[in-house]
């Protein structure tokens, strides 16, 4: 062998080293792919989702214990129409389909996928697109190290679009007009004259009791809306009260002290109390410096409260809006002297403590309701009894629903299930006016599997 | 005025005179000890004369005495016409006393600082001691102060009652309604001489500044403990006290005759709805029951009760049965009224009726028809006064309650009724319409339609209006006054046993069992009323059964057993339900209502009661 001889086999060597070396980083695309890759803009968003679906890879399935599986999953590729205009219609999408395309030798490496999803499943919810924009999909096999399938491609690619009606929600549309015809009705019905009873509330009915004690005894009526602004639900419900308060106050010529929390809640209840004085025709009898600020601090309010409880001993005390850790040691302190208590609060946390140490405690929506039922006016009166109808619409779903879920797993009929599901899925869920097919499907097929199941099977045998 | 009450022993006491002085007929009874114990004898009755031509009470006093005598055979009054005592073998009594409501009784006005605390405490104080309250003055009565003070000037009453402030509590607002009072210079109804009695029963820091109000000619200022020394407690005994005091002093003394009257008593004068009262009461705590009696006369309606040792009394102006009894149609409404009566009448007859027994309030009914319809609104009446009443008697207002978590959703406000128709044991009904009756069972059934009392009760009237007696003798003998409340005033018309809830029409309502002096078993279904018939002296045990949701003393769905006893109508089981409620249709009301009365036998035609006569009559 001369010395060409020898110069071919180091270029020999060398070509060979070279492409061992290549195909150490190459892909394997030895996958069967996936195919009829279809994709679909999903139903009822605001233009945000996509669809993807395929049949599975006939690699999809298990091998025997020792080799394992050769597909672990798929992954999802997209294209973006860089145009931005997107594709309207499907004959538009067929004609550019040519424009938004995977090239034949895709560079699995190179190239993320949006998404993936593990072997046995056949669709993936891309959440990621915007509303408008056209893509084409294509979802390929892969398997353990680098080992994929060709690109299976969409055939058309699809358009995200925002529909304006979720009609997967049709339930909710209807139970709200349904709510809202009721509230409409029972308005109407209270303007006519109709009577709409509402149950005494104690703790209301109670305030000309609490203010005729403070008169008697030569005492201040203390009214605190809570420790919050005026911006929360529950100081506004206060204040409503408080209007209540000080017209009695004013019909019983009785003292009326409102220190706040906060500078806005003060104007506020100023303005409420100074219209009930004139509303009585006492406004020689309001006195401004009686609705005083005292600070935003939590327990230099409290601290401050507690000062004038302590000094002017007040024969009635009002709590209404929202407190915290103060409810306890402002009610135990008007306790302490002797004074009647009516508080009202939606605070979960500390309704217990206002109902052991006050005489009368408003819970939740009956605070709330306060401003109906101290008002008498129609129109409030009709919204509430309406909104209580929708309580019972809910109250009753729920229910039905547990006895149907119940029924449903204890004695496994088909019909049980479905209502169960249709509670669950379409009346309170998204699925519409009508079953969705799978899920149905479902259950026949758990209810079919059951059935199959050898009897005495988790028994002792 | 100093009587010789504690000078009286009763021991001693064996012949007893008492008379009773009403607006029109002064009525006298005797009681005497008889084997052993106290019963009344005879009665007898005159015209009132307190009005001119006699101008004299005394007169009519002896005029009922002497046909008393005549009726004993005993000689009760001298030749110089005066009542003769102590008693001998043949002749006089042990003691004379007397109540008065004549001249229209005892008038009082009230005024507190809130009407349903101070004024409310006022008002139970002047009802409780026999008088009529003409108005209530409160700083929260929603009337402008010149509109109290007209009203004030406008009333004529026998005196005026001012409360106001717990002790140490509000000075201001009592002297605020001292000076509307004192300004308005109220006028009594007897004597241009006289002067107003003021009772000042509030704030005792209070009282120097009240009396500087009244420190003037025209007013008698009298002082006691305040009626409401703090919110959670009344004390209302010294002003009641000091009411009876001014009635003697002022009120009586003024009216023609009462000081020479006043002389021959040995006890203090009582009003007669004070009396009444204090019968009640006597009665309850002696022997440990609930009672409630009314007393329906022809102007107004007064409702007595005792609850838990708790007296109440209301008197409704405007509910009777001749001069209110076209408000007793208005209030109550002329569709309510005829839901009582069993058959169609036409309605403008009805008001031309109406209209005519108020302008000839002494007319009685003539026909069958007429006097359904005048029991028909007799119900409605008493329903009304009784309603009225449950109001009033109440627990008191402005008192702090002890909670707990438990009481999250059961809280309850003060003021409210206590007044139990499922407590109460005894219901005695008195006034023309009841006591007067053709047949005890209209009596009977008219007190359980009104007042729809609950669980097991007994039924009585005090057929001669004996009660005012036996009232002002209780204050010197009570156990007298009990033997004789027990034995000669009241008729017992029998027990009734109803059913609390709403039961299903047709289905089992209880299921009784009786043992005893009358054995019986069976079932009332739902609707149904069934008489069983218990002589004046049987006794028997009845053990009921209720049906789910239904309460007949110790909750829905529980046995309960009790005493009961018969009387002149009998044993009453009412399957009916509480509340009663009738069919709204007419031709059904018609049907329901004819088959309650058919069921009781109310008003049998050919077989008329005789048995109405009082003991002793």
């Amino acid at each position: 062998m001369g010395m060409t001889g020898m110069m071919k086999a180091v270029l020999v060597l060398f070509a060979m080293a070279v492409l061992s070396l290549s195909q150490a980083f190459a892909v394997d695309i030895t996958l069967s792919p996936p195919s009829n890759v279809e994709t679909e803009d999903a139903p009822n968003d605001v233009g945000t989702q996509v669809w993807v679906r395929w049949d599975a890879s006939l690699d999809d399935v298990e091998l025997d214990q020792s080799s394992g599986r050769s597909l672990l999953g798929y992954a999802i590729y997209r294209k973006i129409d860089e145009t931005g205009s997107g594709l309207e219609s499907t004959a538009e999408m067929a004609t550019n389909a040519s424009e938004l395309s995977f090239s034949a030798n895709f560079d699995f490496q190179g190239v993320q996928p949006i998404g993936s999803v593990s072997y046995g499943r056949t669709q993936f919810l891309d959440e990621n697109v915007e509303n408008g924009m056209t893509y084409l999909y294509a979802v390929a096999a892969t398997g353990p190290g680098d080992t994929f399938s060709p690109l299976a491609v969409a055939d058309l690619p699809v358009t995200a679009s925002m529909e304006y009606f979720n009609r997967g929600k049709l339930w909710f549309l209807l139970i709200m007009l349904a709510i809202s015809g009721v509230i409409i009705g029972f308005v109407l019905y209270a303007k006519r004259g109709g009577i709409i009873k509402v149950r005494p509330i104690a703790g209301l009915e109670a305030v000309s009791e609490a203010v005729g004690r403070a008169t008697e005894m030569g005492k201040p009526v203390l009214f605190v809306p809570g420790i919050l602004d005026i911006n929360d639900i529950q100081t506004v419900a206060g204040i409503t009260v408080l209007a209540n308060v000080a017209k009695t106050a004013a019909q019983y010529d009785a003292q009326l002290r409102v220190p706040t929390a906060r500078s806005l809640v003060m104007t506020t209840a100023r303005e409420t109390v100074e219209s009930a004085y004139l509303g009585e025709g006492r406004p020689d009898a309001y006195n401004e410096d009686n609705i005083y600020y005292l600070t935003d601090d939590q327990f230099g309010y409290t601290a401050g409260v507690q000062g004038v409880m302590v000094r002017e001993e007040p024969a009635a005390c009002f709590y209404m809006g929202a407190f915290y850790a103060e409810s306890l040691i402002l009610a135990e302190t008007a306790n302490s002297i002797g004074a009647i208590q009516i508080a009202g609060t939606a605070m979960p946390s500390q309704l217990p403590f206002f109902v052991a140490a006050c005489d009368y405690t408003l819970i939740g929506e009956e605070f709330f309701a306060a401003s109906a039922y101290l008002s008498n006016d129609p129109e409030q009166l009709g919204s509430l009894k309406g909104q209580d109808i929708g309580k019972i619409i809910a109250a009753g779903l729920l229910v039905v629903g547990c006895v149907l879920a119940t029924i449903a797993v204890t004695n496994g009929s088909r019909g049980a299930r479905i209502a169960e599901l249709y509670i669950k899925d379409n009346i309170l869920g998204a699925d519409g006016l009508v079953p969705n097919a799978n899920k149905v499907a479902e259950i026949d097929a758990a209810m079919e599997s059951q059935s199959q199941q050898p009897l005495g099977k988790g028994g002792d045998s | 005025m100093d009587h010789p009450m504690s000078q009286i022993d009763p021991d001693q006491l064996k012949v007893i005179l008492a008379t009773d002085c009403g607006s029109t007929t002064t009525k006298a009874i005797l009681i005497q000890y008889v084997d052993g114990e106290y019963r009344q004898t005879h009665r007898g009755e005159a015209p009132t004369t307190v009005e001119k031509p006699f101008a004299n009470v005394t007169a009519g006093v002896l005029n009922s005495v002497s046909e008393i005598g005549e009726l004993a055979g005993r000689r009760l009054v001298d030749d110089d016409g005066h009542i003769i005592s102590p008693a001998t073998e043949t002749e006089g009594c042990d003691i004379y006393i007397s109540t008065s409501s004549a001249g229209g009784g005892l008038q009082m006005m009230v005024a507190g600082v809130i009407a349903e605390m101070t004024a409310a405490s006022a008002k139970r104080a002047a009802l409780g001691a026999g008088s009529i309250v003409m108005d209530v003055i409160a700083a929260n009565d929603g009337r402008r102060p010149h509109d109290q003070i007209q009203r004030i000037r406008d009333l004529r009453p026998d005196m005026i009652l001012i409360s106001g402030g717990t002790d140490g509590g509000t000075t201001d607002k009592v002297v605020q309604i001292a000076e509307l009072i004192a300004p308005a210079k109220p006028q009594p109804r007897f004597g241009s001489s006289y002067e107003m009695p003021i009772i000042y029963a509030g704030n005792k820091e209070a009282r120097d500044a009240v009396s500087n109000v009244f420190n003037e000619d025209g007013f008698d200022l009298q002082i006691v403990d305040n009626l409401r020394p703090v919110l959670e407690r009344e004390n209302l005994g010294p002003a009641r006290d000091k009411i009876h005091d001014i009635f003697l002093e002022h009120v009586m003394a003024q009216a023609p005759g009462y000081e020479q009257l006043m002389e021959w008593t040995g006890a203090p004068i009582m009003p007669t709805p004070g009396a009444v009262g204090d019968i009640l009461q006597t009665v309850a705590r002696l022997q440990g029951i609930n009672v409630v009696g009314v007393d329906i006369g022809g102007a107004t309606t007064d409702v007595f009760s005792v609850f838990d040792d708790t007296f109440n009394r209301t008197v409704s102006a405007n509910l009777g049965m001749s001069y209110s009894i076209s408000n007793v149609c208005a209030e109550a409404t002329m569709a309510n009224v005829l839901r009582w009566v069993p058959f169609d009448m036409d309605e403008r007859e009805l008001r031309n009726h109406v209209k005519n027994k108020m302008i000839r309030p002494t007319t009685i009914p003539q026909t069958r028809e007429a006097l359904m319809f005048e029991q028909a609104v007799a119900r409605e009446a008493l329903r009304l006064a009784y309603k009225q009443h449950k109001e009033f008697a109440t627990t008191l207002k402005g008192v702090q309650q002890q909670r707990t978590v438990g009481d999250t959703f059961s809280q309850e406000t003060g003021g409210m009724t206590i007044v139990d128709n499922m407590k109460l044991d005894l219901l005695v009904a008195s006034g023309g319409v009841l006591s007067h009756a053709p047949r005890m069972h209209q009596t009977a059934m008219l007190l359980i339609d009104a007042f729809e009392p609950e669980g097991i009760t007994m039924l009585a009237k005090d057929s001669i209006f004996m009660m005012p007696h036996l009232g002002v003798l209780a204050s010197v003998h009570p156990q007298a006054a009990e033997q004789v409340f027990e034995r000669d005033c009241l008729v017992y018309l029998g027990t009734c046993v109803c059913a609390k809830g709403t039961p299903k029409p047709g289905k089992t309502c209880f299921k009784y069992q009786l043992s005893g002096d009358c054995t019986e078993s069976g079932e009332i279904a739902g609707g149904e009323l069934k008489l069983i018939n218990m002589g004046m002296d049987d006794h028997a045990t009845i053990s009921v059964t209720p049906a789910r949701g239904i309460d007949l003393g110790n909750g829905p769905g529980k046995k309960v057993e009790g005493k009961v006893r018969g009387g002149s109508v009998g044993l009453i089981l009412d399957g009916r339900g509480r509340p009663l409620s009738l069919p709204e249709e007419r031709a059904a009301c018609q049907k329901t209502v004819q088959g309650w009365l058919d069921s009781l036998d109310v008003y049998q035609e050919d077989n008329e009661d005789k048995s109405t006569e009082p003991a002793g009559a």
